[in-house]
């Protein structure tokens, strides 16, 4: 789906911003990004869909070349969600908005209303479509922006920063959302400092440190490299660390969550209560 | 140092309260966070701090404001910054000067201070938020972490008793978050500066704060201290604040009944009480 070979990007100043970078992604997974600020983080992903293009090295995105590709053709395959909705919202009522991606592609006027009609019930906001999306929620623009990428038939979606400056239950309803997505087949690469987050829901995680990649893997061998953690400025999520002062007692070794702990703790309670009943 | 009464403000032509017949008390040399909902309020409360609400932002303001024993309505905003120091979400829509030092000098220059007293200040202000060697840096290449230090530095620079920061780490990594809170804790113990800090992050809030007032639909539905705060969970989960997860974890426990002490505020506190909770201790930290 996503292969970047050897892909380095450099300033005209000379200063290089990412350096060899090679990562591999398949269909239907889901990534953490994750990074100090200024790591090379979104200049990476900005490669994905033509934003910028390599100075050296190679991007596939879906068999195409990144390079070679209209930044049109490759939207439509790789749909951004801006950490900033606005960025990306400038119609004034909600249809138009999510329309415009698939006028632009020129899809026949027939097929756009359900088109439209599908992609605004994906992301619950069917009952807006009418309305002026600047007199939305944070969250609920998120979502016409989020409602517009998948209209156009996005494989790949690309979060940049999802919770930031939201509260926490408007970043857990755009999250639950891209989870559905993903069970539905939909690749997911997200870029945040969240670790709560990527606990929860990020399958893989890869580190990014001044430009280059410093860790790749599944998400609990990651969150268990404290030492490539700290030196991105990035901490284990709380349960985890909680969990981990355990692990030499024999507990939690499984747990990272609030429920897996409270579940592990209510068991082992039980079994000490039958062991001295019995 | 704050006294509330009776407070309510409708932004021009809304129909709606921003804040509704707020009450509120805020001592000398307490931390406060404030947290709640977006739209819950607590922007427009940070304005009314500072004066910018009623003086520069048009509405319909009810009530009386008291900051260091003077009314916000009847005191203009040069005479609050003495007392009230205000840092916002954006540092780049604070930071004006190009080098560090003329930035922190500005303010000082636009009160009339003295110059022997302006170097002093800079001075001050750039060891108490730790950017001494970045005195002479240029504004415009400092990372987020440090231009929020710069405004902290800026905001200290006229010795306000009060600190007040509406989301100062929401554009932070973890560690840089952390670091800006460390700042806060150190201005508050060590020089005994009232903080009233707006954030959505709840973990932050829970350790370094002594008190937290949650807001929603523009009015505070709970304030007290910390652990006492968080106990309530049901109320914030219906608003949609949700608790960091080791005390969210303890509360579960807590309703089990498997627990009967305080909530715990952060991992070290969390670990001590779950080691005796699985041996079956159910009594405090």
């Amino acid at each position: 789906m996503i292969e970047i070979n050897n892909l380095s990007y450099q300033y005209n100043n000379g200063s290089k911003v990412l350096k060899n970078i090679n990562i591999n992604i398949k269909s239907g997974e889901f990534v953490a990004i994750i990074g100090q600020n200024g790591s090379g983080k979104t200049t990476l992903m900005k490669h994905l869909n033509g934003l910028l293009k390599a100075t050296d090295g190679k991007i596939t995105v879906c068999g195409m070349d990144a390079s070679k590709t209209k930044t049109s053709i490759l939207a439509s395959k790789i749909g951004f969600l801006f950490q900033n909705p606005d960025h990306q919202i400038f119609c004034s009522n909600v249809f138009d908005e999510i329309a415009f991606g698939l006028k632009n592609l020129e899809v026949p006027r027939s097929d756009i209303e359900s088109l439209v009609n599908e992609a605004a019930i994906k992301v619950g906001i069917e009952m807006y479509m009418h309305t002026d999306p600047f007199s939305l929620s944070k969250g609920q623009r998120q979502r016409v922006a989020l409602a517009s990428v998948l209209a156009m038939g996005t494989e790949v979606l690309v979060l940049d920063e999802p919770t930031t400056g939201q509260d926490y239950s408007e970043g857990l309803e755009i999250m639950e959302i891209v989870k559905e997505l993903n069970l539905q087949g939909i690749t997911i690469i997200m870029v945040t400092h969240d670790m709560e987050l990527v606990a929860l829901y990020a399958k893989r995680v890869i580190i990014i440190k001044d430009g280059t990649v410093l860790e790749d893997g599944p998400t609990e061998e990651i969150l268990a490299k404290e030492e490539s953690l700290a030196l991105s400025c990035l901490k284990p999520p709380q349960i985890y660390s909680l969990a981990k002062k355990f692990h030499k007692q024999g507990f939690f070794k499984d747990s990272y969550t609030v429920e897996d702990m409270f579940d592990e703790i209510i068991c082992y309670l039980e079994g000490e209560r039958d062991a001295s009943n019995g | 140092m704050i006294n509330i009464q009776g407070l309510s403000f409708y932004y021009n032509d809304s129909k709606e309260p921003a804040l509704d017949n707020i009450n509120l008390n805020i001592n000398v040399g307490e931390f406060v966070g404030v947290i709640g909902p977006t739209g819950a309020g607590k922007s427009t409360l940070t304005l009314c701090f500072n004066g910018v609400i009623p003086h520069f932002q048009r509405g319909d303001f009810y009530g009386e404001v008291k900051v260091d024993d003077k009314d916000t309505v009847e005191t203009d905003c040069a005479r609050l910054a003495y007392s009230v120091g205000s840092v916002f979400q954006d540092p780049e829509a604070q930071i004006v000067s190009s080098i560090v030092e003329d930035e922190i000098a500005f303010g000082l220059e636009n009160l009339n201070i003295p110059r022997e007293e302006i170097s002093t200040r800079i001075k001050e202000s750039l060891e108490m938020t730790g950017i001494s060697d970045l005195r002479h840096s240029s504004t415009t290449q400092l990372s987020g972490g440090q231009k929020q230090r710069v405004a902290i530095a800026s905001a200290i620079a006229l010795r306000p008793k009060v600190l007040v920061l509406d989301e100062p780490t929401s554009e932070l990594d973890p560690q840089g978050s952390q670091d800006i809170f460390n700042i806060l804790k150190r201005l508050n113990d060590v020089y005994k500066i009232t903080i009233i800090v707006v954030e959505q992050k709840i973990q932050l809030l829970t350790e370094y704060c002594n008190r937290l007032v949650v807001m929603n639909k523009g009015t505070i539905i709970l304030d007290g201290p910390i652990r006492t705060v968080l106990g309530k969970q049901e109320i914030l989960e219906k608003i949609g604040v949700h608790c960091s997860p080791v005390t969210h974890l303890v509360y579960m426990l807590k309703k089990q009944g498997l627990y009967q002490g305080e909530l715990p505020i952060n991992v070290e506190e969390s670990y001590i009480l779950l080691n005796n909770v699985l041996r079956g201790i159910k009594d405090g930290v």
